[in-house]
């Protein structure tokens, strides 16, 4: 079938949109940091209620806590605001968690401004993607730009889930800009019309492969941000303690080391299963496609790797000695040869995963 | 190795450990994994004795960190496989590789660099990740049915110290309480355990989850499942490669000496091949004919008839590259596809050739291909070159610019004399060894089909018929796929559930209200392994769910009873 030029156009130009609105997003997330609202000290860390439930002890009794309010208050700050009209006396009953757009709401018109944007933005770039799919009748992701693209987009849709999920908008500046770097290298640099699949991808495990690779990709993309997040503030947080830097109050919006710690590992948590299933997959259409499952192609070999090390990332978080810096090392030592495969071997090692369509 | 998500941070462990009552956290989330941790790391030493010895290996190899350590060596040892060339898939540049780096590589080779996956030093590194693998699962799978027989611990005396705790007044009775609690408790499939004789007060403890560390087994085991999956392929399994050309007279046999290339398994005799038969009737490959993907395939069906086994009936097949034959328990794959120009050669002496002989593609974008004819009782030889659409460049060069077979041409160039095919050693059949020969004129001779080179000097001559097309098949058994598939399933259902189910537990206890009228209720609860997250709203629910049960109709002045109930870290109130 023929490619629908018209489509094409449509999706290039959300794409751009998308592109733009990510960037006002960004804009607007650190805008937040500049001038945003204060945290009140029990807000002061959002994602901390949320992610961290044993350092919660702590941080509840600074809240605005009543009797009847979960000690571990899933947003302290938020949960005074939504309880009951005499928020100093005790409640009668726990309450049941509360809402997250309140939360959103809460912290000041930066963050509606930034959160608005990146959904915005987000919806954008799905139509971009989708719009890409019917324009070439198939799954967009059959080369090079299209993975990015459609990676990006992941990696933009899971960030709008933790957002609202563990109100991670001190996330926004670091995960967007990212974000916003990736995709306007796609855009300029390997941008590539929309056209047929070779017969080899001609298969439903496209999709389905595919899919799942893009999938745990866009989101170890946001694990390795929230890594080098943690190594970054972790390195400077100790200097500040050991006196060798100054205090920035900056840092006191940065979720905790802690915090970040967690929400790495979960983002992790999430990914793995889906990379593990995306090379079951891949292994199954191989059979089809190249009459095995397994056969140490190069591309494979390195999925295999990427697996492996993450695989050592769980292990590390449960080993005496590596937890913490070493084992976000070793997270980013997994993206790194994640990325190693997308942007090395699939470009420049000849083997059967040779579709990228970069020239 | 193993609990991949036990205890989250050190830091944490520490402060619950500080914080809760030693009994609510017994045992949970304390696998193996951790015990190993502690017991080597190198710390202590082996004892003098042999078994003491063996003891200490065994638990240094079973310990979390030398797992790490292997997991990394595998990690590590891949990838000089996917860098060098390698045997398994391309021995082709293998070679090339020798004739190019050739000081170089009998080094690499010496070290199975050319074969990294069946080399023994990687195998070393799999097999004892196994063995680390099986010396951390057995035991904890006696620990999960141990733990599964055992009741959840006590409820501790102080709930408010638990990770989550919420308390409140109700005007039901300790007892009361406790009992409209358990039974919500009950009611979300919790392990109760209410006070035995000899316990004191009015408490339920109650525990789930148990699923998370059965999912963790489950994957590692299923790992395991996977190896031996793909051991049983390597030793039952077999590959063999044909090429066949178009035609009801090209076809072939499945059978050992019939194949162009036999990669049998360890334990796999000739006899244990598929007895089917297969002709290629028609080939044809489409491409992209216009616009930027020019030249790009767009499909490729090989149509065959094919008999299951001698004297069955023929059936017909149209394989495409994602869609393979299956005849019993084998399956026939399309892996590659070329043109086969057809050619008469005439010697002095009559007829010495005729036949479609198979090009072998140079440029795959352009289809461009080169191939040899030899006719040895002509004394005849050519090395040639099949254009699919052949161009004449502006400079003079002739071009393939399209990989269809739209205005196909061979170039030629002729030699005669010995062909050295009487000797003993075995030649390709796509190389001409010129040695004893002389070359026949001087340039390349350029035919259109139909068309016939008459040969200076009375040698014969040679006509180019027309074209047909071959394909490249694989025909591949391999026992381990289904098992190989099944474990690798269940391994992902065990990483879903290890991941995604969370060992917790809840406590509900009930003191006696102020004057003994009503009750204050505490729930605590705590979970060591919420991977994916969430207890917290879990835990919130909950406590909702089981206030919604117990604290009816609440008479009690809460703010007397309890004036500052929840100061988790102040430890010398509540509840006491």
């Amino acid at each position: 079938m023929s490619v629908n030029a018209g489509l094409a156009h449509v999706s290039t130009d959300f794409m751009i949109a998308a592109l733009l609105i990510y960037s006002l997003a960004l804009l607007a997330f650190a805008g937040d940091y500049a001038f945003g609202r204060p945290r009140r000290k029990a807000a002061a860390a959002p994602v901390a209620e949320r992610a961290a439930q044993l350092a919660a002890v702590g941080a509840a009794s600074a809240g605005a806590a009543s009797a009847g309010t979960v000690s571990a208050g899933t947003v302290s700050g938020d949960a005074a605001d939504a309880g009951p009209a005499n928020p100093a006396g005790p409640v009668a009953r726990p309450e049941r968690p509360a809402g997250a757009f309140r939360a959103i709401k809460d912290a000041g018109p930066w963050v509606v401004a930034a959160a608005s944007l990146s959904w915005l933005g987000i919806l954008a770039h799905v139509v971009a993607v989708t719009t890409r799919g019917f324009a070439v009748h198939r799954a967009p992701w059959g080369d090079m730009y299209e993975f990015i693209t459609a990676l990006t987009c992941v990696a933009a849709l899971f960030f709008g889930y933790i957002l609202i999920k563990y109100r991670a908008w001190a996330l926004g500046v670091f995960v967007m800009g990212a974000i916003v770097i990736a995709l306007g290298l796609a855009e300029t640099l390997i941008y590539t019309p929309a056209g047929p699949l070779v017969p080899a991808l001609q298969s439903y495990w496209l999709s389905i492969h595919v899919t799942a690779m893009t999938l745990s990709s866009g989101i170890f993309f946001v694990a390795a941000v929230l890594g080098i997040m943690y190594l970054v503030t972790e390195r400077y947080r100790k200097r500040v303690a050991a006196g060798k830097a100054e205090a920035n109050p900056l840092l006191d919006r940065i979720p905790s080391a802690s915090q970040l710690d967690k929400l790495t590992y979960r983002a992790v948590v999430f990914g793995f299963p889906i990379w593990t299933f995306g090379v079951m997959a891949g292994a199954i259409w191989a059979d089809q496609a190249w009459g095995r499952y397994w056969g140490w192609d190069p591309v494979e070999t390195w999925a295999f790797i990427t697996w492996v090390i993450y695989a050592a990332y769980l292990h590390a978080r449960a080993t005496g000695g590596w937890r913490g810096v070493r084992a976000h090392y070793i997270q980013l030592l997994g993206f790194a040869s994640l990325l190693t495969n997308i942007f090395v071997i699939q470009i420049f090692v000849t083997g059967l995963h040779s579709y990228a369509g970069v020239q | 190795m193993t609990d991949v998500h036990a205890p989250t941070s050190k830091v944490e462990s520490k402060t619950e450990a500080a914080d809760l009552e030693g009994e609510a956290t017994r045992a949970f989330g304390t696998g193996p994994a951790e015990l190993a941790e502690s017991g080597s790391g190198g710390t202590t030493g082996p004892s003098g004795t042999g078994a003491g010895w063996g003891r200490w290996a065994w638990r240094q190899l079973t310990s979390m960190r030398t797992a790490l350590i292997l997991l990394f060596l595998l990690a590590l040892g891949s990838v000089p496989g996917s860098i060098l060339p390698q045997e398994g898939a391309d021995p082709a540049s293998v070679t090339q590789y020798f004739t190019s780096h050739p000081t170089l590589a009998p080094w690499l080779n010496r070290l199975g660099l050319f074969n990294v996956f069946a080399a023994p030093w990687f195998a070393a590194i799999y097999l004892l990740l196994f063995a680390s693998l099986i010396g951390c699962v057995v035991p904890r799978t006696f620990k999960l049915v141990g733990s599964a027989r055992t009741p959840p611990p006590r409820a501790p005396r102080n709930l408010a110290r638990l990770p989550q705790s919420v308390s409140y007044p109700s005007a039901l009775t300790p007892g009361a309480a406790v009992d409209a609690a358990a039974s919500v408790l009950g009611g979300q499939r919790f392990r109760l355990r209410r006070p035995a004789a000899g316990d004191s007060g009015q408490w339920v403890a109650a525990e789930k989850g148990y699923l998370r560390e059965v999912g963790n087994l489950l994957f590692h085991l299923s790992l395991l499942g996977v190896l031996v999956s793909i051991a049983l392929g390597g030793l039952f399994g077999y590959k063999a490669d044909q090429l066949v050309v178009q035609g009801p007279a090209n076809g072939f046999s499945d059978t050992a000496a019939a194949l162009n290339e036999f990669h049998p398994g360890r334990l796999v005799t000739e006899s244990d091949l598929a007895p089917f038969s297969l002709t290629l009737d028609n080939f044809t490959a489409s491409y992209v004919d216009s616009g930027q993907n020019i030249g790009q395939p767009a499909a490729f069906n090989a149509n065959v008839t094919y008999h299951a086994s001698p004297g069955s009936p023929a059936k017909n097949y149209d394989i495409q590259v994602n869609h393979p034959l299956s005849v019993d328990s084998v399956k026939v794959y399309l892996i590659g596809h070329g043109y086969a120009p057809v050619f008469t050669v005439t010697g002095p002496d009559g007829a010495a050739y005729n036949e479609a002989t198979p090009f072998i593609p140079a440029n795959s974008n352009t289809m461009l291909s080169d191939g040899v004819v030899k006719a040895p009782s002509a004394s005849l030889g050519f090395i040639g070159v099949f254009l699919p659409t052949a161009y004449l460049t502006t400079d003079g060069t002739l071009e393939s610019i399209f990989p269809a077979a739209n205005n196909p041409m061979v170039s030629l160039i002729g030699y005669s004399g010995n062909l050295g095919m009487n000797s003993d050693v075995p030649q390709s059949v796509y190389q001409l060894d010129t040695s004893q020969m002389t070359k026949i004129s001087g340039s390349p001779h350029l035919m259109a089909p139909g068309q016939t080179w008459k040969l200076p000097g009375k040698l014969g001559s040679i006509t180019y018929v027309g074209t047909e097309q071959w394909v490249s098949l694989e025909i591949t058994h391999d026992p381990g796929q289904i098992p190989a598939l099944v474990c690798g399933m269940l391994a992902l259902a065990g990483l879903l559930l290890s991941f995604f189910v969370r060992r917790r537990r809840v406590f509900v206890r009930a003191e006696p209200g102020p004057g003994g009228v009503g009750s204050i209720v505490t729930v605590g609860g705590l979970t060591r392994t919420d991977a994916s997250g969430g207890f917290e709203d879990e835990f919130a629910t909950l406590a909702a769910d089981i206030a919604d049960v117990s604290a009816v109709d609440s008479a009690v002045d809460v703010s007397a009873a309890d004036p500052n109930q929840p100061e988790p870290n102040n430890q010398s109130e509540t509840g006491a």
